[in-house]
């Protein structure tokens, strides 16, 4: 099965090409594409100097509309799984397969990996998982699904999804509406556990004082999503 | 309505569909968007040509005075409008987003080629 990793950057100079080496010798086997998501340090410069395989994005579309380009070059170049890690180091590329796993097995449609599962590594902030336990039980009410992880964006999707992200996907904060978004359609989703570490560089793109806003507005997107599509049943 | 204010509001409509036309004919505003605007201009002369209309409504709705309802035909029209305009917005972000990424994923097959005829 053709594999490809989707690695979306945003001013990750430093940061970006020790994933890519670390995800070379955990599985060469498979593909990757950066999505430089028009950064404004180096890391355009840093792809481009160290021959990595990358698109770049000629105006910043936000973390959604970069994971989408990669989904669309994933339905165009026939892949049959995509994979998403991010661009900062955080998840650890030796779990990758067992992240594909289930998908390659035709057990889901959609693996998420989850740091709360076995709860080892790096677990988040006290108000984040607060934050993400309540989007949890939103996803929980609104879908019927359990997904203790809602935030990661650590995942896998088969061809279906593949194609259906590169047709539709949410713009900022897309990962738990993603999720609904997958469920609605009638995707069965699985969340195996996997280990994360803290940010080595850069800032998270979720700031203090945006968490309100991220809330409210991730929220609504997760209801306006159950409420706009009735349930497929598979 | 007094006569005076009603000369005044007919001039300042005369104004507003002097502007939308010009703009319509140096092609500044695009025709389909430019039809609410005739839409609410038109509405707005009827008003006040014939005050009677207004009265009607002002009647069924309970407002006391006639310039509250103008008042309320005008605000309406703005809220749709800038409805309108949201939603023209939201369209063309999204339309924006797909040519980004487009010509991003167009950007990487040159560039894959280019490498190709160069080896």
């Amino acid at each position: 099965m053709k594999v490809l990793a989707i690695i979306p950057a945003y001013n990750e100079e430093k940061s970006i090409l020790g994933v890519i080496q670390k995800l070379n010798s955990d599985c060469a086997e498979i593909d990757y594409l950066v999505v430089n998501d028009c950064s404004r340090d180096n890391t355009l410069y840093v792809l481009e100097n160290a021959s990595v395989k990358y698109v770049s994005l000629p105006l910043n579309l936000g973390i959604g509309g970069g994971i989408q380009a990669g989904y669309k070059f994933a339905l165009r170049n026939d892949y049959d799984i995509a994979v998403q890690i991010d661009g900062d180091g955080q998840h650890d590329t030796s779990f990758l397969r067992t992240v594909t796993k289930p998908i390659e097995s035709g057990e889901a449609d959609i693996v998420i990996g989850s740091r709360f599962i076995d709860k080892q590594g790096f677990q988040s902030s006290g108000m984040r998982r607060i934050g993400i336990r309540f989007l949890s039980l939103l996803i929980q009410v609104c879908c019927g699904i359990k997904v203790h992880d809602v935030t990661s964006g650590f995942r896998a999707v088969n061809r279906k999804f593949i194609e259906e992200y590169a047709k539709e996907y949410p713009i900022d904060y897309p990962e738990p509406e993603a999720i609904v978004k997958a469920s609605v359609q009638g995707a069965r989703i699985l969340e195996v556990p996997v280990i994360m570490k803290e940010r080595e560089n850069g800032t998270s793109s979720i700031s203090a004082w945006k968490s309100v806003y991220y809330m409210i507005k991730v929220s609504l997107a997760i209801i306006l999503c159950r409420l706009s599509n009735s349930r497929k049943e598979h | 309505m007094t006569g005076t204010l009603r000369v005044i509001l007919i001039v300042a409509l005369l104004f507003y569909f002097i502007i939308v036309f010009f703009l319509l004919k140096k092609r500044r505003l695009a025709l389909k968007y430019s039809l609410l605007w005739l839409f609410m201009g038109i509405t707005m002369t009827m008003l006040v040509v014939f005050p009677r209309l207004l009265e009607i409504f002002c009647r069924l709705f309970g407002i006391a005075d006639t310039m509250n309802g103008l008042f309320t035909f005008a605000i309406g029209f703005i809220l749709m409008l800038l409805m309108a305009l949201t939603s023209i917005v939201s369209k063309q972000s999204d339309r924006i987003k797909e040519l980004v990424q487009e010509s991003a994923l167009m950007e990487k097959r040159v560039r894959d080629l280019e490498k190709e005829i160069q080896k």
